[in-house]
C-alpha cells in the first residue's frame, strides 16, 4: 500500500504505509530517540503531531505490555524509515503495525528521513499530511490548508474524572495536562498518595483535597492555548510547594509573568544535555517540547534560571526565589531516555517536608479522614 | 508470621458494592448496554454481587461474564497468541459493541488488568470500558485506573492485601497483613 507525506513547503515522500488507511493533519517534528517508539506513540504530549522517527529501524522489539505511557496512543501519524513488522523481543506482544490499526494511526515507511528531518531542521517544523489514499497533490495541499492544527489537545489528553492512586506518604495533586502515567509511577514509587485532577480543575476544588505539594505535569501543544490553567496555578502559588515538568514548567512561567514563544524545530529525543547551573553539573535529559520560557522574559519576574539546554542554550529549569517552587523543562521521569533525573522527584519530596517544618503552624494534611475520601469517591462521578 | 488487620468486614463490603451499583447505574445513565465481566476467582463473585443489587436498584438484570487471564498473563510462557488459543465463543458474543466494566477484587500495579483488557480486545471491540475495584492499594505501574473503587487502601510494597468471600472463603472480609520489621530483611 502506497502512502504518502506531503509538507506545507510543497516538498512530497512516497513512501509504504503501514498501520490505518485514511489521511491525517497534524505538525510535523521529529524525535531522536534510538529506543522507546512505544513511549513515543503513546505519549500524550504527541498529541496533534506527526512523529518522524530518526532512527532508521522501528519496530524490531514490538510493542509490549509495561512501556504505555498512557491507555492509548496519541501520534496524528507515525514516519519510520523502515518500519520491522516481525519483532524479536520476549516482551513483545503484537507490532507497531497492529498497534497503529487498532488505534486508527497511520504509519509511513520507507521514508528518507534524514532528509525529512534536515528539511524541518532548516525551515523549523511545519505542518503536513499523510494519506494513504490517491488524492492529486493540489487537493492533498487545498485539505492542509484548510484543516487548522488543533488547539485543544490538553483537553483531549486530560483525565476526565479525579482519580486517586493511595499512598500512605505526602499527598501530591497531579493536576493532568496530558500527564505521562511515568510521572504517576515516579510519585507512587515514592509512597505519595497521589490524586489526579483533570486541567480544569479550580484552585478551590484542589485546596479542598489538602494536598502537601502541587505536581504540574506535561503536556501536548502551546501552553497560550490553555489560559485557565495559568490562572489556577497563579491562584495557588505560594500555597503549596510545587514541581512543574514540560507544559506545566510553561504555564508556571507564564503564571509568574515570562513569556513563552515557539522553538524552530523543538527538542524531542533521549539525549538532550542540560547544565545545572549552580554546580555546573551536565545532565542528559529526556525531552519534547515545541515551546520554551524567553530568556529575555525572565528579568523583573520572581524567577531565576536554573537549567539551561547545552545545545542551544534554552531554558530548561526555573524556580521561584520566594515560594517554595521549582520546575524543569525535560523529563526527569525519563521513559523513554536516561533516569538520571529522577533525584528531581526527591528534591520536590524534601522541598514538602522542608516547608512543613518551616510552617508548622498549618495543619497536618497527611492524614485524610475516611469521611472526605469517601466524599471523593462520589467527586469521580 | 504476620501482624494482620480486618479493614474491611461484612457490611462493610455490602456497603461498598451497594455504592458501586448505585454509581454504575448513574454514570452510565441506566444499565443499558452493560455487561459486568468478573475477572479470575474473586472479581466473579462481586461481579454477580453487584448484578444482583443493580437488579434491585433498576428491576432489569445485568449480563455477568467471566474472563480467565491466566493464559494472558505476561509471565506465563503459553500465552493465547503463542498457543494459538482462542477467547470463548460465549464471552465474544457477550463483549460486542457493549459497555464493559471489568470486576476485580485488589488493584495493585494494573498488570492483571492490562492482561484483561488485551483478552477483551481479541473477544472483539466492545463500546467502552469501565473498571471497578473491590480495593485499590495503589503502586501502579501501568496507566490503568479505576472508575467504581470500594475502599482506597494506602499500602506499603511489603504489606499484603487478602480479600475473602464467603462464596469460596467461609466469610467476608478483607485483611492487610503487615510483615514484621525482621522479615522485611532491613
Amino acid at each position: 500500500m502506497q502512502a504518502r507525506l506531503l509538507l506545507e513547503d510543497g516538498t512530497l515522500f512516497t513512501g509504504r504505509g503501514f498501520g490505518a488507511e485514511g489521511g491525517s493533519v497534524g505538525e510535523v517534528v521529529f524525535n531522536t530517540g534510538i529506543t522507546g517508539y512505544q513511549e513515543v506513540l503513546s505519549d500524550p504530549s504527541y498529541c496533534g503531531q506527526i512523529v518522524t522517527m530518526t532512527y532508521p529501524l522501528i519496530g524490531n522489539y514490538g510493542i509490549n505490555r509495561d512501556d504505555f505511557e498512557s491507555i492509548r496512543p496519541y501520534v496524528h501519524g507515525f514516519v519510520v524509515r523502515r518500519h520491522e513488522d516481525v519483532p524479536s523481543n520476549w516482551r513483545a506482544q503484537y507490532t507497531v503495525d497492529q498497534l497503529l490499526k487498532e488505534y486508527g494511526i497511520i504509519g509511513i515507511s520507507d521514508v528518507d528521513t534524514r532528509m525529512l528531518t534536515r528539511i524541518l531542521r532548516q525551515h523549523g517544523t511545519m505542518k503536513g499530511i499523510l494519506t494513504t489514499g490517491n488524492e492529486r497533490v493540489e487537493e492533498l495541499m487545498e485539505r492542509m490548508g484548510t484543516t487548522p492544527l488543533a488547539i485543544d489537545q490538553v483537553a483531549r489528553t486530560s483525565t476526565k474524572s479525579i482519580f486517586n492512586s493511595p499512598g500512605d506518604k505526602e499527598r501530591i495533586v497531579l493536576i493532568d495536562y496530558g500527564a505521562k502515567s511515568g510521572i504517576l509511577r515516579d510519585l507512587t514509587k515514592r509512597g505519595c498518595d497521589v490524586i489526579v485532577v483533570p486541567q480544569d480543575t479550580t484552585a478551590d476544588e484542589i485546596r479542598r483535597l489538602h494536598p502537601d505539594g502541587i505536581q504540574l505535569s506535561n503536556g501536548p501543544g502551546d501552553p497560550k492555548d490553555v489560559p485557565h490553567a495559568v490562572n489556577t496555578i497563579r491562584d495557588l502559588l505560594g500555597e503549596y510547594p510545587m514541581f512543574g515538568i514540560c507544559l506545566g514548567h510553561q504555564l508556571f512561567a507564564l503564571a509568574c509573568g515570562a513569556d513563552t514563544g515557539r522553538l524552530k524545530f523543538g527538542h524531542r529525543g533521549g539525549n538532550h544535555p542540560v547544565k545545572e547551573l549552580e554546580t555546573g553539573r551536565c545532565f542528559i535529559t529526556s525531552q519534547n517540547h515545541g515551546y520554551a520560557v524567553l530568556d529575555e522574559s525572565i528579568a523583573g519576574t520572581e524567577l531565576e534560571v536554573t537549567h539551561i539546554n547545552n545545545n542551544d542554550k534554552t531554558i530548561e529549569g526555573l524556580k521561584h526565589k520566594r515560594y517554595p517552587a521549582f520546575t524543569v523543562q525535560y523529563h526527569p521521569e525519563a521513559a523513554p531516555g536516561p533516569y538520571d533525573n529522577g533525584y528531581l522527584f526527591d528534591r520536590f519530596l524534601q522541598m514538602i517536608r522542608d516547608n512543613k517544618e518551616a510552617n508548622p503552624e498549618r495543619p497536618r494534611q497527611a492524614q485524610l479522614s475516611e469521611t472526605l475520601r469517601g466524599e471523593l469517591q462520589y467527586a469521580q462521578k | 508470621m504476620s501482624d494482620s488487620r480486618v479493614i474491611m468486614d461484612e457490611s462493610a463490603i455490602r456497603r461498598a458494592l451497594t455504592r458501586i451499583a448505585h454509581e454504575m447505574v448513574e454514570k452510565n445513565k441506566g444499565i443499558e448496554d452493560c455487561v459486568l465481566i468478573g475477572i479470575r476467582t474473586r472479581g466473579i463473585y462481586l461481579a454477580k454481587r453487584v448484578a444482583d443489587r443493580i437488579m434491585d436498584i433498576e428491576g432489569q438484570p445485568v449480563p455477568v461474564g467471566e474472563l480467565d487471564i491466566t493464559r494472558y498473563r505476561d509471565d506465563r510462557p503459553d500465552r493465547a497468541k503463542a498457543s494459538g488459543v482462542l477467547p470463548d465463543e460465549e464471552l465474544k458474543l457477550l463483549v460486542r459493541d457493549k459497555r464493559i466494566i471489568l470486576v476485580d477484587d485488589v488493584l495493585y500495579t494494573g498488570r492483571t488488568i492490562r492482561a484483561a483488557l488485551d483478552a477483551l480486545m481479541d473477544c472483539g471491540r466492545p463500546q467502552s470500558i469501565q473498571l471497578a475495584v473491590l480495593v485499590d492499594r495503589g503502586h501502579r505501574e501501568l496507566p490503568i485506573r479505576p472508575d467504581y473503587v470500594g475502599k482506597n487502601v494506602p499500602t506499603s510494597r511489603h504489606e499484603k492485601i487478602d480479600v475473602s468471600l464467603s462464596e469460596i472463603d467461609e466469610t467476608d472480609c478483607v485483611t492487610i497483613f503487615h510483615p514484621r520489621e525482621a522479615e522485611i530483611g532491613r
